[in-house]
């Protein structure tokens, strides 16, 4: 969460000589990130969830007045405490009645004040909230804002005239329990959320979240409540987050604030109010808090933190830390701040150590430890592998998303039952993780032929097979896509994929995918990845190189209509031993001209020892294939 | 010709400065050493002139010339078998023809960064790993010290994904779920995330048991955002390591190693303080801006620029993947590849949507 936090203001609490660009690199380097300092000079800083303790400018002086002299520059926090003493006085005339519980409400404080004069803010007051980025709206309102941004301690205000019976009632709520709060919106509750009731039943406050409009303080109120509290963090999350309903106090209560805090505010809040309002305070004030809280003491080693930082002594540590609340007890026995709920183990105290101590005094050295003992996943390095060569075969790479539409799965008949569907999709573009690669890359096809007819693309992603009750399989599926019909081009490279995995080209592609031509203009090789790394076998075996050289012909044969030349061709290289490679060289009309290659690596051959061999396959394949021999 | 003694030593001098300016005509690169072979060493040269009057020294002072021919021809020949062998003849060449090239296809930038990132990290024994995108709640979320409901949670904008009749979140059925989910809780729904991020990887890779760890896990992930800087798919690597008496600075080093090999040998990286749920101390990583190098400029004003997030591992997240905090500690760190590339100084990729456009002008230029 980012805070706005003026310079003068913060000054108010934190007394240094620090300029403001100073006060932005030495608190980011140690502490809150100042993001950036705006021309009226306002620090616009982010505050990370854990430390509600510093989403306020009093927090950001704590850290400050913590860090800057570690910087060689003399900073301290100032605050004057109030008291109630001489300011109490006043008749306690007006009653108010409360119940709560205190699993939902562990601290609650109020007053009433009588004789308010709801008007505008002194100057101060609205151009420190604006600088802030928190809107003036009157003088009682103002208040409660400027003690939220103060102390991050949210606080609230009734007009106690609207109160039935002046009695306050906190509970939790039943489900569809309806409220309007201050903004004019009505909320159905979803049940469980924190609320106040009063005399009548009806609910007053959304507690935590917003107040009722019902409640609320108007230009005529006279008599006001003031109101602080802290809640259950769980319940504020889980009621903001149903209702929608993000605001500030919301992010502060949710976050867990501290019961301890609540006194000096609220006092300060009674005092802003006299000052401020002209109020005077009509009732006794409450206060319930049964209970108190009880500091958390966490033990450090301090040979963990030396292994963490480097060598450091104690009395740098207690140095380090007492500034930010600490306590530094006998051998590193640290008790921990009301303020700092967050706190809990060994490493957060490290933590508060490290950071003050210095990041960047820290030495930066590699690990020197053991190595270990690892094995290359095969898959990554066939993805790498593959990627590459089809890049140096003049390939281009696709990255299209993951997740399709409805329409896409409707198009290709995906089965949709057996898909993995995002509940909360950003668009319904993206709905359904893919169990197929082509609706996406098709779809990036057709937008690319608007800029060229002659397109070689290719992606190898994951495609989400279904598993009963579990995680999709991650399924690593290639696609290679050529823009006409391109049979050949999507055989031959197939052929050279398998090369490259050592794995024999199969007869019938479908053990490993397919080959297709989509509406007679698309061309589209789709190969399980997964099956080929399964079968890969990259170590080539030596075969002894030939002594002899071979004896070389082709042979062109007549061959019938739709005739398919693969089966001749296995015919032909099985049909003796010396025949050694067959190939189709030439297609000529119905002429089909093979490649013949005789080697035997014993001796040379010699024509008269071919002879007959030639004689039997120019018969084996006229016999079997129909065709007939052209040249004799 | 008439037949005289001549003396050994005048020999041996006359040999010597045959053998100069043989080799000095050799370095003179002006002829082919099939000519040059001719000239020093043929029928007619002063060597062969010169080795024929051997016959003319005496006897007794022969012995001392027939070591120097050899020399003097042993040199010539070294120098000669050391000339480049040369082009017979050379053609005439329009050299201002275009050239013909071989096929030029493109690896998508996300996958050259793979590639690059990949390498850098496995010469410091890091060791690339592929986890699920596709994951449990449990190692996504709840492993990560982020029980649901957690405002730690809003910082990932997280798709889920819809139970139904083939899918339903893990519940009332511990048996089939203690062997997915070894240390979860054993009441509560397990819903399957699209992971917003590697760091399930963490402890799935600590489930191992094979300690030490140095990992690199490079995943897709997913987030319910799409503008500028943002897209719903995108890819993150994450670094773990995981040994005994880890330090703060160990990470500083491994980053400053990252920083030095990916954006350069003059850029630096630095830690600040920050919050995650997963890691104690947490750290935000900046770099020194690309054009500036740290002193601040109008492009990064600070001199800096945010690289992502790291820290130390948080003894809860040691302990949901079995591991002793007491025994080892470890740092993690995980970063966009998308953004960590854009900020490579010179690519002056300004969206981030582009990259997946799919488009092949943008594709073609990488």
């Amino acid at each position: 969460m980012n805070i706005l936090v003026p310079d003068s203001w913060l000054r108010e609490y934190l007394k240094t000589k620090a300029t403001p660009s100073q006060i932005k690199e030495y608190l980011s380097l140690c502490g809150p990130s100042v993001e950036r300092i705006t021309k009226d000079r306002v620090y616009e800083i982010e505050i990370t969830s854990n430390r509600p303790d510093s989403m306020s400018i009093f927090g950001v002086a704590r850290e400050a007045a913590a860090i800057l002299p570690r910087f060689g520059i003399p900073a301290k926090l100032a605050l004057q405490g109030v008291s109630l003493k001489g300011k109490e006085s006043h008749q306690r005339k007006l009653k108010l009645t409360v119940k709560t519980d205190s699993k939902l409400n562990p601290r609650w404080t109020s007053v009433v004040f009588d004789d308010v004069n709801v008007g505008v803010s002194p100057k101060w007051l609205s151009e420190w909230l604006e600088l802030s980025g928190i809107r003036s709206i009157n003088n009682v309102i103002d208040v409660t804002n400027f003690l939220m941004r103060a102390f991050g301690q949210p606080a609230h205000v009734f007009d106690y005239d609207t109160i039935s019976g002046h009695s306050m009632k906190l509970r939790a709520s039943k489900k569809r329990e309806k409220i309007t709060t201050l903004d004019g919106k009505t909320h159905t509750l979803p049940g469980d959320d924190i609320v106040i009731e009063d005399g009548s039943g009806k609910l007053i406050d959304l507690c935590g979240i917003m107040g009722g409009k019902n409640s609320s303080v108007t230009d005529k109120t006279t008599r006001v409540i003031l109101f602080l509290q802290t809640y259950d963090p769980s319940h504020i999350r889980k009621t903001s987050m149903m209702v929608s309903h993000r605001t500030e106090a919301a992010s502060l209560f949710e976050k867990g604030l501290d019961t301890e805090s609540i006194m000096p505010v609220f006092l300060k809040g009674v005092s802003m109010m006299q000052e401020l309002t002209g109020g005077k305070i009509a009732s006794a004030v409450t206060d319930m808090y049964p209970s108190p809280y009880k500091s958390n003491i966490v033990s450090v080693n301090l040979s963990k933190i030396v292994s963490y930082i480097g060598d450091i002594t104690e009395a740098e540590i207690k140095k380090i830390l007492e500034p930010l609340g600490f306590t530094v007890k006998k051998d590193l026995h640290v008790v921990v701040p009301s303020f700092r709920r967050d706190v809990t183990l060994d490493v957060d105290i490290i933590e508060e150590i490290a950071r003050i101590y210095g990041y960047h005094n820290i030495t930066s050295t590699l690990p020197k430890g053991e190595l270990p003992m690892t094995i290359q996943n095969p898959m990554l390095f066939w993805e790498e592998e593959t990627k590459i060569r089809l890049r140096d075969w003049g390939y281009t790479e696709l990255l299209t998303y993951s997740m399709i539409s409805e329409e896409q799965m409707d198009t290709f008949v995906l089965d949709k039952s057996k898909a993995y569907k995002i509940s909360n999709p950003l668009s319904n573009e993206w709905l359904y993780m893919r169990p197929s690669l082509l609706p996406s890359v098709l779809s990036a096809v057709k937008q690319n032929l608007n800029i060229r007819e002659d397109l070689k693309l290719f992606e190898l992603s994951f495609v989400y097979e279904l598993r009963q009750n579990d995680l999709p399989l991650e399924k690593p599926m290639l696609i290679v896509v050529w823009t006409g019909k391109k049979y050949p081009e999507a055989k031959g490279l197939a052929e050279a994929l398998f090369d490259v995995f050592g794995i024999p080209f199969p007869e019938a592609i479908k053990e490993y995918g397919s080959i297709e031509i989509l509406a007679g203009e698309i061309t589209v090789l789709y190969l399980d990845f997964s099956r080929l790394v399964a079968n890969a076998k990259p170590i080539k075996t030596y075969k002894p190189i030939p002594k002899y050289p071979p004896i070389v012909e082709d042979l062109a044969f007549v061959v019938p209509e739709q005739f398919e030349v693969g089966p001749l061709i296995a015919l032909l290289k099985k049909a003796h031993p010396l025949v050694f490679h067959v190939s189709l060289l030439d297609v000529h009309g119905s002429m089909r001209t093979f490649h013949i290659e005789y080697q035997n690596s014993k001796k040379n051959l010699t024509n008269e020892y071919v002879t007959p061999i030639r004689e039997k396959l120019i018969r084996l394949a006229e016999e079997k294939f129909g065709v007939t021999i052209k040249n004799p | 010709m008439a037949e005289e003694i001549i003396s050994a030593t005048n020999l041996i001098s006359l040999l010597i400065q045959a053998q100069e300016e043989a080799l000095e005509l050799i370095k003179s690169g002006s002829k082919s050493s099939e000519e040059l072979r001719l000239l020093i060493l043929g029928a007619k040269s002063d060597i062969a002139r010169l080795t024929k009057q051997i016959r003319l020294v005496s006897k007794e002072e022969r012995q001392k010339v027939g070591p120097v021919v050899t020399q003097v021809k042993r040199s010539i020949e070294e120098a000669l078998g050391q000339l480049p062998t040369r082009n017979v003849s050379k053609e005439w060449i329009d050299v201002t023809m275009s050239g013909i090239r071989p096929p030029q296809g493109h690896l998508h930038i996300v996958s050259q960064a793979i590639i690059e990132i990949t390498r850098i990290f496995e010469r410091i024994g890091f060791t690339r790993v592929r986890h699920p995108e596709v994951d449990w709640d449990w190692y996504a979320f709840e492993s990560l010290n982020m029980p649901a409901n957690h405002p730690a949670r809003d910082e990932w904008e997280t798709f889920f994904i819809e139970s139904s009749l083939s899918f339903r979140p893990l519940s009332r059925n511990p048996s089939s779920r203690k062997t997915r989910i070894p240390g979860r809780a054993q009441d509560d729904n397990q819903h399957i995330v699209l992971t917003p991020h590697t760091s399930n990887g963490q402890v799935r890779e600590m489930e191992k048991k094979n300690l030490p760890i140095r990992m690199i896990n490079i995943a897709k992930c997913y987030r319910r955002q799409s503008d500028v800087s943002h897209v719903p798919m995108f890819h993150q690597f994450e670094g773990l390591y995981i040994d005994r008496s880890v330090s703060i600075g160990h990470l500083k080093g491994v980053l400053d190693y990252f920083v030095k090999q990916f954006f350069g040998p003059q850029r630096k990286s630095r830690i600040r303080p920050f919050h995650f749920q997963f890691t104690e101390p947490s750290f935000e990583v900046d770099i020194t801006c690309g054009v500036c190098l740290g002193k601040g400029c109008k492009l990064c004003k600070s001199g800096w620029l945010e690289l992502g997030g790291a820290g130390m591992v948080h003894p809860e997240v040691l302990k949901n993947g079995g591991i002793d905090p007491e025994k080892y500690s470890g740092f993690a760190f995980g970063w966009g590849i998308e953004r960590t590339y854009m900020m490579k100084a010179g690519t002056q990729l300004d969206d981030i949507r582009l990259l997946y456009s799919n488009d092949i002008r943008f594709l073609e230029q990488f």
